[in-house]
């Protein structure tokens, strides 16, 4: 299965903004079952390319020059194939660095609990695992809207409801209470008709009997699948969110955001 | 407690033998000599403003570190073997951070566990498998050492991070020659003034390959830090720019500082600005203090950072008890110099001898920073003991455990006169073509209340640290 990703993000300001330093993390990675068949950015302003510390291809955007207006778009293609819900290790970052919490994963005493009650139970590793995802579905419920920042997990584990990034920070966060190491995954879904498209937040889990990530979409309770496109893990949204910036000068500001990621048929 | 070590003084109270020619001086200054020096100490301190801010009191206070005029000293042989102790333990640190950040031979040979490394907040996932010049981690070192009651010098606590103090360790050796010219003419103190200039070459022997005459310039939080008076002065000191964030940016992966002759390559950050401060795009995102992209340019290798990112995870309390290992596996010798013994609180059998013993011992919690989350025996009451039990029933890994330690003293004038007050010494260890250490160091006195010193009823004074030259312990030896 190929496929076809475009995707704009505008940033507008109210007034000239004097300095601008982003962080995009818009490039597909390489792994697993995605290839890259081709892959472009657009963005104004000096960029570096870089692959951090956990394997993310990144581009550090700089713009010195006053402006009002930041505008990426990524365009490509990439192919799918192969096992689609697991990544093995790439031998660089070990899986234990993703076992100690973040500010955004400290579990509260009700998602230990969860964890032990669903990551306990009978059933094989994965199976226990998506039990567990089961277990966050029903307790963090998928409702747009809710959240503008980052909350903590466990903030939104008491509020109940989030989006699919919430949700994954309180996968990772139940994961880690209980010894697995678990990472934030940030990319694209794609849907037949474009029309479902969207960024997406989902989680990788550590398989210790295989020495690699099983991948799991919290938000629709499944694993990862032909359709999600992983563009950045890491310990957190913060380590692996699209575009991360900061600016001098600017007043507010508004973003407008569109993806169409496209699958498409067979190769 | 056993009798603590008189670093002065004799168990018979007779001076030893490096310090009678400085006690015989200090018998014959009448009191009110000693007396009229110390306030004039106190009023130079005042005018040049080397004073610190004192956090959780009234905001903006600022406060005169007392300064003791009674130095401390110490022999030539004794310094020799202080010197090679700290070298050697400065480099196996710097070995043990090269291979957390690379091969972790260390974690592979199961000697430290490798939860302890790599599930630890010290630990930066950034550094991973990024090269630094030399393979230094901690270029600047701030290690503090103790005297046991039989005078062994044992390590406390390692500071790789941004040690903080050699502005006094500089300036009480200038305010003890002004006081007293006629002592530096009569006993042989090793120097210290040099200390800028060496920092300034270490640091440019670990700029990135390739700048030649290298740019270096010493980042500062800003005057609100307590430290800020050590900035300046080291900046002005070395004859670098003393920049804030805002003055710094990243262009193409490298670093440029913002100057009226419009941008300069920098090669070198002396930091003085903790890890989470120091980028917004990497660490925490509400940082105004550092500058956005530093990490890009830096694994680029194209700045160098001193002390590098990521140094905590070696001086963190849970793995200070791994530092003697760490000196016999990277350089296959034994440690000149111990640690303080230490109990980890993980390990069953230590956690029970603990557990039995709480009101003689000291119980530190391994992330804690400056006394919260500590435990002092013999000093807390009942509650306070069975409290601290508790906590570490929940929670043994988080704790470790020391002997309270009889720490040497020395005589320290104080309202009464010359009385013993205890005291440690921060020694600084500069790491970059070569390790080396300017003779001397900080020496911290602690206080009692009543003091004379009016405004340190509490916290700790200062004292200038002697070194004496080997030259002069010879020929006293054979006068004697």
């Amino acid at each position: 299965m190929q496929l076809r990703i475009i995707h704009r993000t505008t940033y507008r300001y109210e007034e000239p903004v004097k300095y601008t330093a982003q962080t995009l993390r818009l490039t597909p990675r390489r792994e697993g079952s995605q290839r890259i068949l081709s892959w472009t950015l657009k963005a104004p302003g000096r960029r570096t390319e870089q692959t951090d510390a956990h394997g993310n291809f990144t581009h550090l955007l700089t713009i010195e020059e006053p402006h009002r207006e930041i505008d990426l778009e990524v365009r490509g293609v990439v192919e799918m194939s192969g096992e689609e819900d697991f990544v093995s290790f790439d031998g660089t970052l070990s899986p234990l660095a993703y076992l100690a919490p973040t500010p955004l994963t400290v579990p509260s005493p009700a998602m230990v609990d969860l964890a032990r009650t669903h990551l306990e139970g009978p059933g094989s590793p994965r199976e226990r695992l998506l039990a567990l995802a089961g277990g966050v579905y029903r307790k963090v419920r998928y409702t747009p809207g809710t959240t503008t920042v980052e909350d903590s997990a466990s903030v939104v584990f008491e509020r109940g409801q989030g989006v699919c990034q919430d949700q994954a920070h309180v996968f990772v966060a139940c994961c880690r209470a209980a010894g697995i190491p678990a990472r934030y995954v940030s990319g694209y879904l794609c849907s037949v008709d474009g029309a479902e498209s969207a960024s997406h937040a989902w989680v990788d889990a550590w398989l210790e009997d295989r020495q690699g990530w099983l991948g799991i979409d919290v938000t629709h309770l499944e694993p990862m699948g032909p359709k999600h496109c992983r563009l950045a893990v890491g310990r957190d949204y913060l380590d692996a969110a699209p575009v991360r910036g900061v600016r001098r000068g600017g007043g507010r500001e508004e973003m407008d955001v569109s993806v169409a990621a496209l699958t498409s048929g067979d190769q | 407690m056993p009798v603590p070590y008189d670093e002065m003084l004799d168990p018979a109270g007779a001076p030893r033998a490096h310090c009678r020619p400085y006690y015989g001086w200090l018998r014959e200054q009448p009191a009110e000599q000693l007396a009229r020096k110390r306030t004039e100490a106190d009023a130079l301190f005042h005018r040049l403003g080397i004073t610190f801010a004192v956090y959780g009191e009234n905001e903006g206070t600022e406060r005169l570190i007392p300064f003791d005029i009674v130095p401390r000293i110490l022999p030539a042989h004794e310094w020799q073997r202080l010197e090679a102790g700290l070298k050697q333990r400065v480099r196996a640190l710097n070995a043990f951070l090269a291979d957390v950040y690379h091969e972790q031979r260390i974690l592979k040979a199961r000697l430290v566990p490798p939860e302890q490394i790599l599930c630890n907040p010290q630990y930066r996932p950034e550094m991973q498998g990024v090269r630094l010049p030399g393979g230094i981690y901690s270029h600047i070192a701030g290690v503090d050492v103790v005297r046991d009651h039989d005078g062994n010098f044992c390590v406390l606590e390692d500071n790789l991070r941004v040690p903080s103090g050699v502005s006094y360790m500089l300036e009480n050796r200038r305010m003890m020659m002004r006081l007293f010219p006629e002592l530096f003419a009569r006993n042989a103190v090793e120097p210290v003034e040099h200390y800028p200039d060496v920092l300034h070459e270490n640091l440019k022997s670990v700029a990135p390959a390739g700048a030649t005459d290298p740019t270096v310039v010493l980042l500062t939080p800003g005057a609100y830090n307590s430290a800020y008076f050590e900035h300046a002065f080291l900046a002005q000191q070395m004859g670098i720019e003393l920049v804030e964030g805002q003055d710094l940016f990243v262009r193409d992966a490298a670093l440029y500082m913002r100057t009226t002759r419009g941008p300069e390559r920098v090669d070198v950050v002396y930091r003085r600005i903790d890890d989470d401060f120091l980028d917004p795009l990497t660490f925490r995102a509400d940082s105004t203090l550092g500058v956005p992209g530093l990490l890009t340019a830096y694994r680029a290798g194209h700045v160098s950072i001193a002390n590098a990112i990521g140094t905590g995870i070696a001086d963190d309390k849970s793995i200070y008890p791994y530092v003697p290992d760490m000196v016999r596996f990277y350089l296959d010798e034994e440690p000149l110099l111990n640690n303080v013994p230490t109990w980890v609180l993980r390990r069953e059998k230590e956690r029970e001898h603990v557990l039995a013993h709480l009101p003689d011992l000291v119980v530190k919690e391994v992330h804690g920073a400056g006394g919260y989350g500590m435990l002092i025996g013999p000093a807390a009451s009942r509650a306070q003991i069975e409290e601290f039990r508790g906590r570490i029933h929940a929670h043994p890994e988080r704790y470790i455990a020391q002997p309270t330690l009889a720490l040497s003293t020395s005589p320290t004038l104080v309202a009464q006169g010359l009385a013993p007050r205890h005291i440690d010494l921060r020694p600084f260890v500069l790491s970059g073509r070569e390790v080396t250490v300017v003779p001397g160091g900080l020496t911290r006195v602690a206080l009692t209340e009543g003091s004379l010193v009016v405004n340190s009823s509490q916290g700790g004074g200062t004292k200038d640290t002697w070194v004496l030259g080997p030259d002069w312990s010879q020929a006293r030896d054979e006068t004697l």
